[in-house]
């Protein structure tokens, strides 16, 4: 599924985001990078439609997401916050199923087909063991694992998710990378990531975009645009990407 | 070992379901007029047919039909009402400390009632005027707290506010009233079950049982709501939509109950606790085993209120005064999870 962001405008009382146009494929992970308050997450929930857009369009495979449905938008796009902080504490199993509530009448059950959909999902990211086990009880990276399982549920072609490497360790940050390609690769799915750690997002995303000030500063392939200049005039710093192994890495 | 703790969940959970028949049995014999089990079972079979138990006392049949059979379904209806509406209500903010009390629902509702009782008397149904007012107290409590990471404190503190403006419109109404009504109406404020009328019936279980239909249909659907609202959306859910819907529904049944029983504390907020301490969190088990196990707690406290004196404590003041240290504990015990 192609994304297609044009026009867009949205504005919080003191910052606003302005976006001309952005594009991005499918089977493709893009990272959205920038510093703290650049806008990464406004423009994820904008194309995500958690924020309603007051200008501009999102378009998916030509289809403007304003214009549909809150069920059929769900079946097309999947929004993964950063953190989920649960009032009451779920089964594992219990959390993964509400990824289905698109697929639900808001009066019905789900069904057999619905709790296996979230068993997949969960076998998957490789928690199939942890059914019965309480949300409270795991720990940030199998969180994050389960958030991701449960937007495997929703079984939505394009997913949003939003810095979804944030307080783990390395071993886990790199296997959710590899997670992520795994799933766009063998899914289909469009992934958009938006991150901190630009060698981390250099090297697992196929496109880049940088962001400062609620604008697009630059984007396109990771491979090509990812340099020193760029990296300066984004974080207003001195940067170098020194080639490593075949790795890009940021010396400051 | 999880086998097991399933099975003993599913005993329980099936004793909680079975427990509100049995103990609705038990209360039709409890009174100050005691009727043993054997004189309940004649007294229900000449009810059905006079002619078959001729020797039966009138006064068994009058105590059955026209006292206990309406307050015990009272308290059953109030109870599970309170209880499901309470466990929606936590849901929906994401909090488990919301309750029909604390949105400003109770005290609407109360005084609409009331207002009815004096200007229109008992004719006009105190229904209406209570879930108008149930409405416009709620409205008023969401529109002016508004949204925000900081949303439960101000929902709490403008709760607290509409509350107090709604008690002291309350006050104005009694001010107004005759000293006969005056004394009804304070009664029946502290939460009372005395006054339970077949009339009352008619108007108020229709309602409860439509607001718990909508409530009970909608359990799984409470799951989603209770994320946070993007995420909800996210997930596919018309949040605004869902949330007028539960709002309704519980506002329904709330200004139903009280418009009759008057201000019955801590049910609604105790009760939904006891079930997620037992069963979990999931709203699927959360609904209709809050709606058994308040319908049963009501129906407990009534037996106690009915049974151990001659003088009938208000069921209101009953609820706070064991409510409060249950709460206590829970919140102690729980602290920052919550179940």
């Amino acid at each position: 599924m192609s994304v297609r962001v044009a026009g867009l405008k949205f504005a919080y009382p003191k910052f606003s985001l302005r976006v001309e146009g952005l594009a991005f494929e499918t089977a493709k992970v893009t990272a959205i990078v920038g510093p703290n308050g650049a806008g990464k997450t406004t423009l994820l929930k904008c194309i995500g439609a958690v924020l309603p857009i007051p200008k501009g369009s999102v378009s998916v495979n030509g289809r403007d997401l304003a214009a549909l449905k809150s069920r059929e938008r769900a079946r097309l796009v999947c929004y993964v916050p950063q953190e989920h902080d649960t009032t009451f504490n779920y089964t594992v199993s219990d959390f993964v199923l509400m990824g289905r509530a698109a697929y639900i009448s808001p009066f019905a059950l789900p069904s057999h087909e619905d709790a296996g959909s979230a068993a997949e999902a969960l076998d998957f990211v490789g928690l199939s063991n942890y059914t019965d086990r309480a949300i409270s009880e795991l720990s940030s990276g199998e969180r994050r694992l389960v958030l991701i399982a449960r937007a495997l549920a929703q079984q939505s072609d394009i997913l949003l998710m939003d810095e979804p490497t944030t307080f783990l360790d390395p071993k886990h940050e790199t296997e959710l990378f590899q997670l992520i390609r795994k799933l766009a690769v063998e899914r289909m799915k469009t992934i958009l990531v938006t991150l901190h750690s630009l060698e981390m997002a250099v090297q697992h995303s196929d496109q880049m975009v940088f962001m400062k000030g609620g604008e697009v500063v630059a984007h396109g392939k990771s491979a090509e645009i990812f340099e020193d200049s760029l990296l300066e005039r984004v974080y207003d710093m001195k940067m170098k990407v020194v080639d490593w192994e075949g790795r890009k890495i940021v010396l400051r | 070992m999880s086998g097991q703790k399933n099975s003993r969940a599913r005993g329980l959970a099936i004793f909680l379901l079975v427990l509100p028949l049995f103990l609705f049995l038990i209360s039709l014999g409890i009174g100050s007029y005691g009727i043993s089990p054997r004189g309940l079972f004649t007294a229900v079979l000449s009810v059905i047919s006079p002619d078959s138990h001729p020797g039966v006392p009138a006064a068994y049949r009058d105590i059955l039909l026209r006292i206990r059979l309406p307050r015990v379904l009272l308290a059953m209806a109030v109870g599970a009402a309170l209880s499901v509406s309470g466990a929606s209500l936590q849901a929906l903010f994401k909090n488990p400390l919301v309750n029909e009390y604390i949105l400003g629902i109770s005290s609407g509702a109360a005084f609409g009632a009331a207002l009815s009782l004096v200007f229109l008397g008992r004719a006009f149904p105190p229904q209406v005027a209570g879930f108008i007012f149930a409405v416009v107290a709620v409205g008023a409590v969401l529109l002016i707290s508004g949204k925000g990471e900081s949303h439960f404190i101000s929902l709490l503190l403008t709760g607290i506010i509409v509350t107090a403006f709604f008690s002291a419109l309350l006050s104005l109404v009694e001010f107004f009233a005759s000293p006969y009504v005056l004394q009804a109406l304070f009664f029946w404020l502290m939460g009372s079950l005395s006054l339970a009328s077949w009339m009352d019936l008619y108007i108020s279980l229709p309602l409860i049982a439509v607001g718990l239909v909508i409530l009970y249909l909608l359990r799984w659907r409470l799951n989603v709501l209770s994320m946070s609202d993007e995420e909800a959306r996210s997930l596919g859910v018309n949040v605004l939509r869902e949330k007028i819907l539960v709002i309704a529904a519980t506002t329904l049944i709330t200004a139903a109950a009280t418009a009759i029983v008057g201000i019955i504390g801590w049910l609604g907020f105790i009760v939904p606790h006891l079930v997620r301490m037992m069963f979990g969190a999931d709203n699927r088990r959360v609904v209709p085993l809050s709606a058994a196990l308040g319908a049963s707690l009501m129906m407990i406290a009534d037996d106690i209120i009915r049974g151990v004196s001659s003088f009938e404590i208000p069921i209101g003041i009953f609820t706070s005064l064991v409510g409060i240290p249950i709460f206590l504990v829970l919140l102690k015990k729980t602290r920052k999870v919550w179940l």
